[in-house]
């Protein structure tokens, strides 16, 4: 296992607490007269997508760093907030439809929310395929595919007030009962600290990697010599 | 030759007769076949206006979906996926670090036989 830091360790160890007591809360807060227990989605289904977003935002940042400056540390930071906006997205588009079928009676429904959020999952998608396969230009090409990604997050976010869809519209969390919003911040505040540990472990994986080319390129010298 | 002509004449009127007898039928047959196809008409109508309505219907099984189930599933699916995350990137970099302690060993032994040159 990885050496790790007495802040990361206690992180660990808050987050470990969390998934014990946030479920308690979740079904301590008050059912939602209209959909019912099923309801309850919401509050870890909302979080893993604000967590998407921000990891999307996060691999922008990195590529444009990256792009602009050719600072590789941001380059790495980017392959890792990418990655954690695949999991998070992948998070979305299950809990998502599970809530769907019992609210709505459908899986999927094609409006304009679903869509644009499967949309900006396949392009985070994209980004990982072309770092992989890409060959040299891989990492630029990559690059350019994470800012795509992050003009999608606004749509996705106001799609639900541009258009009429059927999934509930962004008025929903700053208009959220009181008595439901112990469980929705508490929620919030677990997945945002996991998605802290997983990038920070991530980035980890990302510098350890750069450090075994660089060991690579003197092993390379050193035998030519 | 006037007997011959006369016959044709009234074969060529009997033919008329009988074309003109058929046409008669034909019509009076779609004439009958009109309030059939009517009735029928009004019969797919009166379908149509049906399936637009909301009818009670009594001692139906309603579909019953356990909400709790969906709920789990959702909650469940995150915690494996997050799990499944975190032992993919230990096991990753326990890999990527073995890596690193091979090619410092081999950087070492490089330059220690590089100094004894």
């Amino acid at each position: 296992m990885p050496s790790v830091g007495r802040g990361f360790a206690i992180a660990v160890i808050a987050a470990i607490a969390g998934f014990l007591v946030v479920p308690l809360l979740i079904v301590s807060a008050p059912v939602e007269p209209v959909m019912g227990v099923v309801q309850k989605i919401f509050y870890f289904h909302v979080p893993c997508a604000i967590m998407m977003f921000l990891s999307t935002f996060v691999a922008a940042a990195g590529s444009l760093s990256y792009l602009f400056k050719g600072a590789e540390r941001g380059d790495r930071l980017a392959h890792a907030a990418g990655e954690l906006g695949v999991l998070f997205g992948a998070c979305v588009l299950v809990s998502g439809p599970l809530w769907g079928r019992k609210a709505w009676g459908v899986w999927w429904q094609w409006d304009a929310r679903l869509t644009s959020s499967l949309l900006l999952f396949l392009i985070l998608n994209g980004y990982l395929l072309a770092r992989r396969y890409g060959g040299p230009a891989g990492k630029k090409l990559a690059a350019a595919l994470s800012l795509f990604a992050a003009v999608d997050v606004p749509l996705v976010y106001k799609s639900v007030d541009i258009w009429r869809t059927v999934h509930p519209q962004t008025t929903v969390v700053p208009s959220l009962d009181p008595a439901m919003r112990p469980a929705f911040w508490a929620s919030f505040g677990l997945i945002a600290l996991v998605w802290g540990i997983l990038l920070t472990l991530r980035l980890r994986l990302e510098d350890a990697r750069a450090t075994v080319e660089e060991l690579q390129l003197t092993v390379d010298d050193l035998a030519q010599e | 030759m006037i007997a011959s002509k006369n016959d044709r004449n009234n074969d060529r009127n009997d033919t008329t007769m009988n074309r003109a007898s058929r046409l008669r039928s034909i019509l009076a047959r779609s004439l009958r076949a009109v309030p059939a196809l009517a009735a029928l008409a009004s019969l797919l109508g009166a379908g149509a206006a049906r399936a637009q309505e909301y009818v009670k219907v009594e001692n139906v099984p309603r579909e019953q979906l356990p909400a709790p189930q969906f709920v789990g599933a959702a909650y469940g699916f995150i915690m494996i996926a997050i799990l499944v995350y975190v032992f993919s990137v230990a096991r990753r970099l326990a890999r990527t670090r073995g890596e690193i302690a091979e090619l410092r060993a081999r950087v070492e032994r490089a330059a220690g036989s590089g100094d004894r040159r």
